[in-house]
């Protein structure tokens, strides 16, 4: 065991980690903005994939893909929230679980409709042989996964902290019926977080296409979004970018160490563990109510 | 000895003190009034006398059993009960079925029996039902039996939520502002019945009211809280004329 | 009431005569829609009545599926203790997972069952040794006291006796103590504690319960399928299991059946255009939440109140049983 293996795993790790750090981030906005989890999130991951491979088809190049790609995802995460989230958020919380189960089903047996189960393949920058790093081989997606995320969580953190519309959507986080006293529009800011969560969603197809195929099968990448942000408490989204981190690093010692079957358990027992004992996440709070 | 007796009670929520050091004593039969200013910090002292919170500090004893952090459905089976402040019916089921789910705690048979319809889970249903059938005309509530209780009037509801809290037959039953939203003429009706729930049954009666007059009239003895402080305890006569409980209270009328 | 009572009896008689005009391929039908009928009657007392989320139905058919299959082909057991031996199983993990989820609620809830869900998935497609692993367990017929049920008769009327037994079984503990402890536990927990119902004990009884109905409609799928395989219990079929009882109304048993019963018919009614039967049922299950929450039980209601008027009720998911 040398520290060049366990680097290279690090870096391994780390850069699937980051997928999941993304994916966390997509399920978290929506959540602390209307508090409804995109189960349908997998989905989009999905369909951001599939829309490059339609795009590229059409001979574009990839990089002029990415952002029309993101545009798309916009529009569908427009279409969902005023159309089917928005009329449903006073449901009973079963509701609204299934209701995202079910759009996500949508999408995913229109895509199976066209394409099938195959599996595609399509050409991006980022896709080549590995890259020397000093004495470390490093797999340039991997390096795109870091850095991508590195960006968005900058971005994110920016507009956030220092935006208008960042810190109007904050304040509705915390405290909707204020931030409508204040005249924040809190339907424009529902919006704005399903829209920024289908765009990381579809980012995160458009990375992961290239590297892994385009199936139907992508979007069970949700569970891992889904642990990422329960580590995180599903009120942080530092928390949500740590947990996906975490889990990837996990994941990926723990598949060398002991072996692939291990490595596929290791994210349901951190998820049934965190949720037995601290469903809080490593960040959130508890309450003192009881029932 | 009291029947509830509580010392030095505090409750929190994250940062705010609802409750600090507040002690009372309510004897076996009283009716007791407590009564304060919204905030006083009145249903949260029924909220940990009944389980639904843990208390940070300080004890509650019931029939002279240590109560404070014991399990709500624990605490009810001892003997105490409560209404809601804002009702919290079973809104999709009718009156009868929510008044037939508070005598679950005197149904014993088990889901094996349930399940097969077995003689004496049949038998329990039936005399329960019956119960339950008394219990509406003694609430003046059985033109309302098959009503879903969500559509009723919040004055019925409450009404409704009363006779709920009896069908468990508690010893003590705690009334979280029984009479808001009820009408003045339900409002003698709902007084008139408490007493007589106290006097014939033998229940003891903490009522929570902000509505001065209510109280008064009713309870034998009252505790003032202000701003989760205990303010003065005594009988309604004692109070009223008490500088202080006058003062937090200006002309408190609801 | 005496006419509910004499159509229910005509219903059943109907049923029962069913085999003397149908092929085998609809009495295959029929019994797949028993089946899922059972599972639906389950499913209800957890989410419809006692309205805990659970991903996971579909797992707790699969333990009872391959504990039958493997009871008959491994053990040699027959029938009439197999499916006793799934129940109890699939009860037993049902209370496992209803423990530790008996204080989460919601969001917290969904991702628990999922986990389970992943976990028995993982299970039976990791150790092929005994359950047969992605290819498969082969199931024999079900047997009564050495006679196998190979004919098509035998093998409906088995399943169509068990169902009815099931669903008044469902009945019975929706108007026992039972299903209005449920039914509290779900509206007003607070309420529900102060009544001096155990919240925490009841959700656990719930999810056991439930487990049972589907371990017990798995075990006669595996019977009367005679084949199973891991895929048929994932997420898919957990959906599947949800769109019955929120189409047929939650809450209601009624409900359950309707629910369950058209939505089996309706991929076989979609058979010509196969590939758009995934869709068009994820468009069912969209739809009804969207416009008919609380489902064709709900729309029946509506329909009867239109001959009556009535004041205008608050729409909520939950219909009254």
């Amino acid at each position: 065991m040398t520290w060049r293996i366990i680097l290279q795993l690090a870096l391994s790790g780390l850069s699937i980690g980051s997928i999941y750090a993304l994916v966390g981030l997509a399920l978290v906005l929506p959540f602390k903005a209307s508090g409804i989890v995109n189960f349908a999130q997998g989905e989009i991951v999905t369909f951001g994939a599939y829309l490059a491979l339609i795009l590229s088809g059409l001979g574009l190049p990839y990089l002029a893909v990415v952002p029309l790609v993101l545009i798309g995802a916009a529009a569908l995460g427009m279409v969902i929230e005023r159309l089917l989230i928005r009329p449903i958020v006073h449901q009973p919380e079963f509701t609204l679980v299934i209701v995202t189960f079910a759009i996500g089903f949508i999408i995913k047996a229109a895509i199976r409709l066209h394409w099938q189960d195959n599996t595609f393949s399509v050409d991006a920058p980022f896709v080549g042989p590995p890259l020397a790093l000093g004495a470390l081989r490093l797999n340039p997606a991997y390096l795109v996964f870091i850095l991508s995320t590195v960006a968005v969580v900058a971005a994110l953190f920016v507009f956030f902290g220092y935006s208008k519309f960042g810190k109007a959507m904050r304040a509705t986080a915390l405290d909707p019926t204020a931030a409508k006293l204040m005249g924040i529009r809190i339907g424009s800011v529902f919006s704005a977080a399903w829209v920024l969560s289908t765009m990381l969603g579809a980012f995160v197809g458009l990375l992961l296409g290239p590297v892994i195929g385009i199936n139907p099968e992508i979007g069970h990448l949700i569970l891992k979004g889904l642990i990422a942000a329960v580590i995180g408490g599903f009120s942080s989204l530092g928390g949500a970018v740590a947990g996906g981190l975490l889990l990837g690093l996990l994941e990926t010692y723990a598949g060398a160490f002991f072996g692939a079957t291990f490595k596929n358990l290791v994210p349901f027992g951190v998820l049934i563990l965190l949720l037995l004992l601290r469903p809080q996440g490593l960040a959130g709070v508890s309450s003192a109510r009881r029932v | 000895m009291a029947l509830l007796e509580i010392d030095a009670l505090s409750v929190r929520f994250g940062g705010v003190a609802a409750v600090t050091d507040v002690s009372l004593a309510v004897a076996a039969g009283e009716i007791h009034g407590i009564i304060g200013p919204n905030g006083a910090g009145k249903t949260s002292l029924i909220n940990a006398a009944t389980g639904m919170v843990v208390p940070q500090s300080g004890s509650i004893r019931f029939a002279d059993r240590e109560i404070a952090g014991v399990a709500p459905h624990l605490i009810s089976s001892f003997g105490l009960g409560r209404t809601f402040q804002h009702v919290e019916l079973f809104g999709d089921r009718s009156v009868f079925d929510n008044v037939l789910t508070g005598f679950y705690r005197h149904q014993s048979y088990g889901l094996l029996a349930a399940a097969l319809r077995f003689g004496n889970a049949a038998r329990s249903e039936r005399r329960t039902r019956e119960q339950v059938r008394l219990l509406l005309d003694a609430f003046d509530l059985a033109a309302f039996a098959g009503t879903r209780a969500g559509l009723l009037p919040f004055g019925i509801q409450k009404r409704v939520d009363i006779a709920r809290a009896l069908a468990a037959e508690p010893l003590l039953l705690f009334l979280d502002e029984p009479v808001s939203g009820m009408s003045e003429a339900e409002a003698e009706a709902a007084v008139a019945t408490m007493r007589k729930l106290a006097r014939e049954h033998g229940i003891t009666l903490v009522v929570v009211e902000h509505n001065m007059r209510v109280l008064m009239n009713l309870a034998e003895r009252v505790t003032v809280l202000n701003q989760g402080r205990l303010l003065a305890t005594g009988t309604p006569a004692e109070m009223q004329a008490d500088a202080s409980v006058v003062d937090a209270y200006l002309g408190g009328d609801a | 009431m005496h006419a509910r009572v004499f159509l229910i009896l005509l219903g059943l008689a109907l049923l029962a005569a069913l085999p003397l005009v149908a092929t085998s391929y609809y009495l295959y039908l029929a019994e797949l829609a028993m089946i899922n009928v059972i599972v639906a009657v389950g499913l209800n007392l957890l989410s419809g009545n006692c309205g805990q989320i659970s991903l996971c139905n579909a797992s707790f058919m699969g333990i009872g599926a391959y504990c039958t299959a493997l009871c008959t082909t491994r053990l040699g057991l027959p029938t009439l203790l197999s499916l006793p031996a799934s129940v109890i199983l699939a009860a037993l993990l049902g209370a496992a997972l209803g423990y530790p989820a008996r204080r989460l609620s919601g969001l917290y809830l969904a991702l628990i069952t999922l986990g389970f869900l992943e976990l028995v998935g993982f299970v039976l497609e990791e150790f092929p040794d005994y359950t047969g692993g992605i290819r498969g367990l082969k199931v024999p017929r079900p047997e009564i006291f050495g006679f196998s049920l190979q004919s098509n008769v035998s093998l409906y009327l088995f399943v169509l006796v068990l169902t009815v037994g099931t669903v008044a079984v469902g009945y019975n503990i929706q108007r026992s103590r039972y299903g209005r402890a449920f039914d509290a536990v779900r509206q007003s927990p607070f309420a529900a504690q102060a009544l001096g119902i155990p919240v925490a004990r009841v959700k656990m009884i719930a999810f056991s319960l439930n487990a049972a109905f589907a371990g017990f409609a798995g075990g006669l799928l595996a019977g009367v399928v005679g084949f199973i395989d891991p895929p048929e219990f994932g997420i898919l079929a957990s959906i599947q299991h949800i769109t019955f009882i929120v189409v047929g109304g939650l809450g209601s048993i009624a409900g359950s059946i309707a629910g369950a019963v058209l939505l089996t018919a309706l991929p076989e009614a979609l058979r010509g255009v196969q590939e758009f039967g995934e869709l068009v049922y994820g468009f069912i299950l969209l739809g009804t939440l969207l416009f008919l929450p609380r489902g064709l039980v709900g729309l029946a209601a509506k329909l009867e109140a239109l001959r009556v008027p009535k004041p205008p009720a608050k729409e909520s998911a939950y219909g009254a049983p």
